[in-house]
């Protein structure tokens, strides 16, 4: 396993261009792309400017022009093959990897469902195209249209989305499991969040004006950004060169508040502390910042408290830059076009400007690059900051290819640090579970197949929650609150360093549906600003990070049905990595009246699925590092011992899965089903006792984290030594064996 | 002393019905709208005062928006007219007034 990581191709989409060049000449130059919005009627908006990608390479990216495909699956689509094309990568010779991060996936055109229900509110077809877009189509047609990938992730955590696809990647290619991944963001403009920012009354009225004094908010954009990652002793093994490496990250979240950042900027200054140490450099090496930057009075403020705190006497040396004045704030691909432009910046000695900078924020100082880019005799290394709603931060450090061990870092008191850590046993030492048969912990989770509870009992979160500090949580954030709060008061598990992924199938679809029907019936202006931060699909998870004050990393995971089983898997792979001490992975599915009417199609089908009434749920299930855990006097109940991911309907996915080591073993299912026969049949698990999660809680996207749960419960319990939990969805799926501590 | 004593006639019942729409709006879930002062803080930590932030601010404007029919302009203007709900009332009936 090597420990640095190279960058190899780069892919961008954005309002100043197609591809690479195109935006990098442009972002140069100085020149704005943010202008009257032209792709929807935006009229009755306070503020109708973004950037607009104009014209969408539809034809050289999509098979037949297919109406499926979304204008952010598009961006995505002519990035990734863009950065793929550079890096000379084949899916089909070695183990590659995707990531991708977003926040409104095909929301654009399901928009125009919307209004089409608003007009003729029976209309059946629309309401079924309406979950047509889920976050994860964009990730499933990258992997139809550029791959095969050997596994494939969606995420969101807002706008530090893309920043976070590639810390993501970073962990898979540390734990050496894959040999590249393709990592990063898309995310088109919509009304939705259009109308959301203009209630939050965050758009500024003219192209957005980063750290200028004048700032009245940001300005939207649209794109796509994709980078090429790759362990450098692979990469160099087959030939291919780095544009640049991602020397160091850090993650995490600020716990503050939804919408606004903590104003100090301390979190953020020791996370960029972090990332600049994680790399193996001090704040003396580094030569330029690509900020967060929006150009809201808030974030540039803190962002600039943050830089003046982290870099010390250095701050009036490093320059400092934001791309929104030219591209606009890109949302879920802001964090990783931005990390492109960045590597650009390193690779190619040119630091980028800050459009429409012309007066400079007295309060700040900081080397500004006003209006026009520079060349500059060398960027050693530089930092990309992405951070988004919730408080999810991100930090990456990018440097010139093998900086540190060439030395020429003045970093001479650190030494080189490898950026890999050994990899993690992992252990779960806590589960919880609330829905309907309250809540319930590791004792009642393993005695939980087989009972029946009363599933049209009324769910009640309040009764567990303080009313106050609860009164901005959704209904999805309250179940979630219950679960965590529980999980953390049964496993006495400090919470200040944990981290949160919760998997959600179709995040707030009733939501979003009901944020558009005011809009469509009122105008506007009758947009909720109170409402808006809870349709990103990770307002659960920022909203529970806040209310049990979790530090750690934090992001949603999408896979279908299997958004739960992701969050689990991922959630392994990042203590694995050594990213966090400990996360809460789940899932939290509150009963929605759109998906009960329309489910069907999307799943598997089984009968169960069907017909059984679904219930609101939600599951948290507390991993951490065996050693720390034990450290701490933790009860471990159960150890992580294979996990198998794949995409496709592969007969033989679970070859090499390994079989039961002890007579007393089971296969937790969430529900029944022939396809999970069909894999085991020829597996040693075959005639191994299948342990059913419906219907016992009713029928729910949750199922697969409840069967993680009831699985590690049963051990810890001491009922089994070994088991297997299989989930599967359509066409992908993911086998988890757990064994006795 | 009692900060809501005398509250009759149409300023009173705006009152009420602005402290109804601070409640259901902000989700102050078990909250008695009659127990908010007539002058307590609205905004910001002082003591005896709701707590609220910027972006209760804004759901609270848009709400006066488009339940009482009176627009609430931004920036310095606003922070006046958000002091307290007898503020609030005395900037709506003004603009009805006017």
């Amino acid at each position: 396993m090597s420990a640095r990581l190279w960058i190899t191709g780069l892919g961008l989409v954005t309002p100043l261009g197609v591809g690479v060049e195109q935006t990098w000449a442009a972002l140069v130059r100085g020149d704005r792309a943010i202008g009257p919005i032209g792709l929807f009627d935006a009229r009755g908006q306070r503020v109708s400017i973004a950037g607009e990608v104009a014209s969408i390479p539809w034809s050289s990216h999509v098979p037949g022009r297919s109406a499926a495909w979304s204008r952010t699956s598009v961006m995505a689509a002519a990035a990734a093959r863009e950065a793929m094309t550079e890096a000379r990568l084949d899916t089909r010779r070695a183990r590659v990897g995707l990531v991708v991060g977003g926040t409104t996936g095909g929301m654009l055109e399901t928009e125009q469902l919307l209004a089409r229900i608003h007009a003729e509110p029976g209309r059946s077809d629309a309401l079924a195209g309406m979950l047509a877009h889920p976050l994860t189509a964009t990730g499933d047609f990258l992997h139809g249209a550029l791959g095969p990938f050997a596994r494939v992730r969606t995420l969101s955590s807002a706008c530090s989305s893309g920043a976070n696809a590639i810390v993501v990647a970073a962990s898979w290619l540390l734990a050496g499991e894959v040999d590249a991944v393709v990592a990063g963001g898309s995310d088109g403009l919509c009304r939705l969040t259009l109308s959301g920012f203009n209630a939050l009354a965050a758009l500024d009225e003219v192209p957005c004006r980063p750290f200028d004094r004048r700032r009245r908010g940001t300005s939207l954009g649209e794109g796509a950004g994709f980078l090429v990652l790759e362990s450098a002793e692979r990469a160099g093994a087959r030939g291919a060169r780095p544009i640049g490496e991602l020397a160091g990250w850090a993650v995490g979240s600020e716990a503050h508040h939804v919408t606004n950042p903590a104003p100090d900027g301390t979190v953020v200054a020791s996370m960029i502390e972090r990332a600049i140490a994680r790399a193996g450099l001090v704040a003396a090496d580094i030569d330029y910042v690509n900020a967060h930057g929006t150009g809201t009075r808030l974030n540039d403020a803190m962002e600039a408290a943050a830089l003046a705190r982290a870099l010390g006497s250095e701050r009036l040396r490093v320059a400092v830059s934001s791309s929104k004045g030219q591209i606009g704030h890109t949302l879920g691909a802001a964090g990783a076009i931005e990390a492109a432009i960045t590597t650009l910046a390193v690779a190619r000695r040119t630091l980028v400007p800050t459009a429409g900078l012309d007066e400079p924020d007295p309060a700040f100082e900081l080397a500004h690059v006003p209006h026009v880019g520079r060349e500059v005799p060398r960027v050693r290394a530089a930092l990309s900051n992405a951070f988004g709603f919730g408080g999810m931060d991100t930090v990456l450090v990018i440097t010139e290819p093998e900086l540190v061990s060439r030395g020429q870092g003045r970093a001479r008191a650190v030494p080189p640090r490898s950026t890999a850590r050994e990899v993690q046993a992992v252990a779960v030492t806590g589960v919880s579970v609330f829905g309907p048969a309250g809540r319930l912990g590791a004792e009642e989770c393993g005695e939980l197949p087989g009972k029946r509870f009363a599933l049209d009992a009324p769910v009640d979160p309040d009764a567990y929650l303080d009313a106050a500090r609860a009164r901005r949580l959704d209904r999805a954030a309250r179940l979630g609150a219950v679960a965590v709060g529980h999980l953390f008061a049964q496993s006495g598990a400090p919470t200040a360093d944990a981290g949160l992924l919760l998997g959600s199938t179709f995040a707030n679809v009733d939501a979003s549906a009901a944020f558009m029907r005011r809009i469509f019936e009122k105008g506007a202006r009758a947009a909720s600003p109170a409402e808006f931060p809870n349709l990103v699909p990770s307002a659960a998870v920022g909203h529970v990070s806040i209310y049990a004050g979790l530090h750690g990393p934090a992001f949603a995971t999408a896979d279908l049905a299997v958004s739960g089983e992701s969050a689990f898997v991922q959630a392994s792979q990042l203590v694995q990595a050594g990213e966090a001490p400990r996360i809460v992975a789940g899932a939290v599915e509150p009963r929605s009246g759109n998906v009960q009417r329309v489910v069907s199609g999307l799943f598997e089908q089984t009968p169960s699925h069907s017909t059984a009434a679904r219930a609101d749920l939600a599951v948290a299930i507390l991993l951490e590092a065996e050693g720390l855990a034990r450290a701490r006097g933790a009860r471990v109940l159960a150890r992580l011992g294979q996990i198998l991911e794949w995409r496709g309907d592969e007969a033989d996915a679970l070859a090499s899965l390994r079989g039961p080591r002890s007579a007393r073993a089971e296969v937790l299912l969430g529900r029944a089903s022939a396809g999970a026969e069909r894999l085991l049949a020829p597996t040693s698990w075959r005639g191994v006792d299948r342990v059913l999660c419906a219907p016992v809680l009713g029928e729910s996207d949750a199922l697969g984290a409840l069967a993680i749960a009831v699985a590690a419960a049963r051990l810890g319990a001491g009922l089994v030594e070994d088991a297997l939990v299989l989930g599967l969805a359509k066409g992908r799926g993911f086998a988890i064996v757990l064994v006795r501590a | 002393m009692d900060g809501n004593a005398g509250d009759v006639g149409a300023v009173g019942r705006l009152r009420s019905e602005i402290k109804s729409l601070i409640v259901s709006e902000l989700n102050l879930k078990g909250r008695d709208p009659e127990t908010i002062e007539d002058d307590a803080a609205l905004f910001g930590p002082a003591a005896g005062g709701l707590g609220l932030d910027s972006l209760d601010a804004l759901q609270l404007a848009m709400a006066i928006e488009e339940k009482l029919g009176v627009p609430i302009p931004e920036g310095d203007e606003a922070r006046a007219i958000f002091k307290s709900v007898r503020a609030i009332a005395d900037h709506v009936a003004k603009v009805h007034g006017g």
